[in-house]
């Protein structure tokens, strides 16, 4: 096990940001830890670090004791925080070269270190660009490289993406997915459940510093009721049909919303094929029509009654 | 590892444009105002003649008595004694001269000298002093003439022999130049705006006040290693500043500062001791931005700095001697102080002392700041 949290409790005052926290990331995981703005993500992520005090609980970084001062362990883990953490008055490469030789002394390892990061985040035209020189996306490219470059084994990306263009969003999901094929453990946090989605291997959804659930993206889906959502466009809304497809079998919801009636099934088969039939059966004429699979954001609403990004 | 941090730091805090403003370029713009505000410091206090004008007529041509008085304070006077440079013209002429400010008064005999001036001032009243003094005198000497001829001989004596009874004595060899306490409370001023670098360092080493602290903090890397490279880094920049705007305030505004070199760049390393230390403690103790932590620091220093004299002079010596308490807690006033001792005093017991309480304030602040800083998890970020 790479981190290991167990029964993590964090007040503030009488706020309990995190209550009774357990979470365990094996080697080799890009683990996403999913979760609305203020649900505890980051006081997690703090607290695994030592940079936090905690009320109770135990951590364990690759197996020992989490400490702030566990170089042996700090040694293998690569930060990359919410905002970005560089000097202004320093250029990209001397950036890269100064938070990389806190963790490598060796001056020809650190320069073949900050080329190859530097190379990661294709920043070679921006080598000698000071910080405020730089687009948001490219900061955010260089906060990365400056939590990279010594190789770290366990890397932690607080919400790396916020505020970053759609280009250099891909650019860094991509990065991290090549940063855990080179063999690192990733734990990404984000409120974004695209990306989490798109690149975590095992998730765990946050809300009121809780884990509510915990498992790969296909697992979280299955724990919940509804299998397909389909919508259909519909100009003319009629109260009858409402009420008819809610009385059908396997319907869990429905609603009509901007001439789109929106139709939660339950797990099982022809779901479509039935709908279809009743709209052909009573002439009712639509628009577009289409079949979705849940999505996390559908997970949380089951378990908590809100959306994730409420 | 010390000395990657070191130089790192070194590149950020000399490339920080808004710190090196106000560290460097402000106290060379603020010298040379001083220097244009008080063009020549060495001669503020030196006596300048007075240019005055006696009418030429016939009671003054009779006159030996007051032709020799005058002619003793004027022209043919050594440089002691010389109190007018006096021109002899007509009355239409001293009128001119008068009306046209070249003579600051002249004198008309007309059963005695008479003074006649445009204005009220400190010539002027010294002008009429000298006039009312030599009539006192001729009074004086015409009454013991017609009382006791006999006794004119002693009195003749007696106001030759002219005493004061009030001693000037110098605790120095030194000419005395006060407004060189402007100077000095302005260098004391650089030493303390040292303490920018000195919070600068402070905060991007704490996981709860900057990103970038968060980031080091995380490092494995001993904190009190970056700290003492980080402040090391802070304090060469900073005295290597002091010693440019001494070379500045010397040869190009020709500040004199005695001849005492070693004890000057010891009163300016332990000024940027003090300066650097408490920008840290500033940056440890004080929760908030970094803005706000700078708007603290450099408020404390102003006041500091306007306590010391740098403002207005007297305040140096109301504060000397009301609050005496407050002068020697006043670090601004313990750097001017020291610079003023090695000018003023040919012992160093004084400088000595300054320099002790200068090296006791730094290890304060720095206790201070680690004591603070030496938490290595924190409540909350």
């Amino acid at each position: 096990m790479v981190v290991n949290v167990k029964k993590l409790v964090k007040r503030y005052g009488d706020l309990i940001a995190l209550d009774h926290f357990d979470l365990e990331v094996k080697e080799g995981e890009v683990f996403g830890l999913l979760g609305p703005n203020g649900s505890g993500k980051t006081t997690a992520i703090n607290c695994i670090l030592s940079l936090l005090k905690y009320d109770k609980g135990t951590i364990e970084v690759f197996g020992k004791p989490m400490s702030p001062d566990a170089y042996d362990i700090k040694k293998d883990i690569g930060i990359i925080m919410q905002n970005v953490a560089v000097f202004d008055e320093l250029t990209v490469y001397e950036n890269i070269d100064y938070f990389c030789g806190l963790y490598v002394t060796d001056k020809e390892k650190r320069k073949k270190l900050v080329n190859e990061a530097i190379d990661f985040v294709a920043l070679n035209d921006f080598r000698k660009f000071y910080p405020n020189k730089l687009s948001g996306g490219l900061l955010r490219r260089l906060n990365i490289a400056c939590g990279i470059a010594h190789k770290p084994k366990l890397i932690i990306l607080d919400e790396p993406t916020v505020a970053v263009d759609p280009q250099s969003r891909n650019n860094i999901l991509e990065g991290i997915q090549k940063l855990n094929k080179q063999g690192a453990t990733v734990i990404y946090t984000s409120h974004y459940m695209e990306e989490v989605e798109q690149i975590c291997s095992r998730i765990a959804i946050m809300d009121k510093g809780k884990i509510i659930a915990t498992g790969t993206k296909d697992e979280l889906k299955a724990m919940i009721e509804i299998g397909e959502k389909i919508s259909v466009e519909i100009f003319n809304k009629l109260e009858h049909i409402v009420n008819d497809i809610q009385k059908m079998s396997g319907i869990s919801s429905v609603n009509y919303e901007n001439d789109l009636l929106v139709i939660k099934s339950k797990r099982g088969n022809n779901n479509l094929t039935n709908i279809l039939d009743y709209l052909k059966e009573n002439n009712i004429s639509y628009g577009k029509i289409y079949s979705e699979l849940p999505t996390l954001n559908d997970v949380f609403l089951e378990i908590t009654g809100k959306k994730l990004r409420d | 590892m010390f000395l990657h941090i070191f130089s790192y730091r070194f590149k950020c805090l000399i490339r920080d444009k808004q710190a090196m403003f106000w560290i460097f370029m402000f106290p060379i713009l603020l010298a040379t105002l001083f220097k244009m505000a008080i063009p020549d410091v060495g001669n503020l206090e030196k006596f300048e003649p007075i240019n005055i004008a006696v009418v030429n007529n016939v009671e003054y041509q009779d006159s030996d008595a007051f032709k020799s008085t005058l002619s003793s304070v004027s022209d043919s006077a050594s440089e002691s004694n010389l109190m007018f440079n006096t021109k002899i013209t007509t009355e239409e002429e001293a009128k001119d001269l008068l009306v046209n400010n070249k003579i600051t008064g002249y004198i008309f005999m007309d059963n005695g000298p008479k003074v006649i001036v445009k204005e009220s001032g400190f010539s002027q009243t010294i002008l009429k002093g000298f006039i009312s003094n030599y009539l006192q005198v001729t009074l004086q000497y015409n009454n013991v003439l017609e009382a006791n001829p006999a006794a004119m001989q002693n009195f003749l004596s007696e106001i030759a022999d002219n005493k004061s009874y009030i001693k000037e004595v110098s605790n120095t060899s030194a000419s005395p130049n006060n407004s060189l306490v402007y100077y000095y409370a302005l260098i004391a001023m650089t030493c303390l705006y040292g303490g920018m670098l000195g919070t600068k360092e402070v905060i991007n080493i704490q996981a709860n006040q900057t990103p970038q602290g968060a980031r080091v903090s995380l490092a494995p890397t001993n904190k009190l290693k970056v700290f003492s490279s980080s402040i090391l880094a802070a304090t060469v920049i900073q005295v290597s500043i002091i010693l440019i705007l001494l070379v500045y305030l010397k040869f190009a505004l020709n500040i004199d500062f005695g001849n005492q070199l070693l004890y000057v760049l010891l009163t300016v390393v332990a000024g940027s001791f003090v300066g650097v230390s408490f920008g840290a403690m500033i940056g440890s103790i004080i929760k908030g931005k970094e803005s706000l932590k700078l708007g603290i620091l450099i408020s404390t220093t102003m006041m500091s700095s306007f306590l010391s004299g740098m403002m207005w002079l007297d305040m140096k010596y109301i504060v000397t001697n009301k609050f005496p308490i407050m002068a020697y807690i006043n670090p601004a006033n313990v750097i001017s102080d020291a610079f003023y001792a090695l000018y003023y005093y040919d012992t160093y017991t004084r400088f000595f002392i300054n320099i002790g309480i200068l090296f006791g304030f730094s290890i304060i602040f720095y206790l201070i700041t680690y004591f603070t800083m030496r938490r290595q998890k924190y409540a909350s970020i």
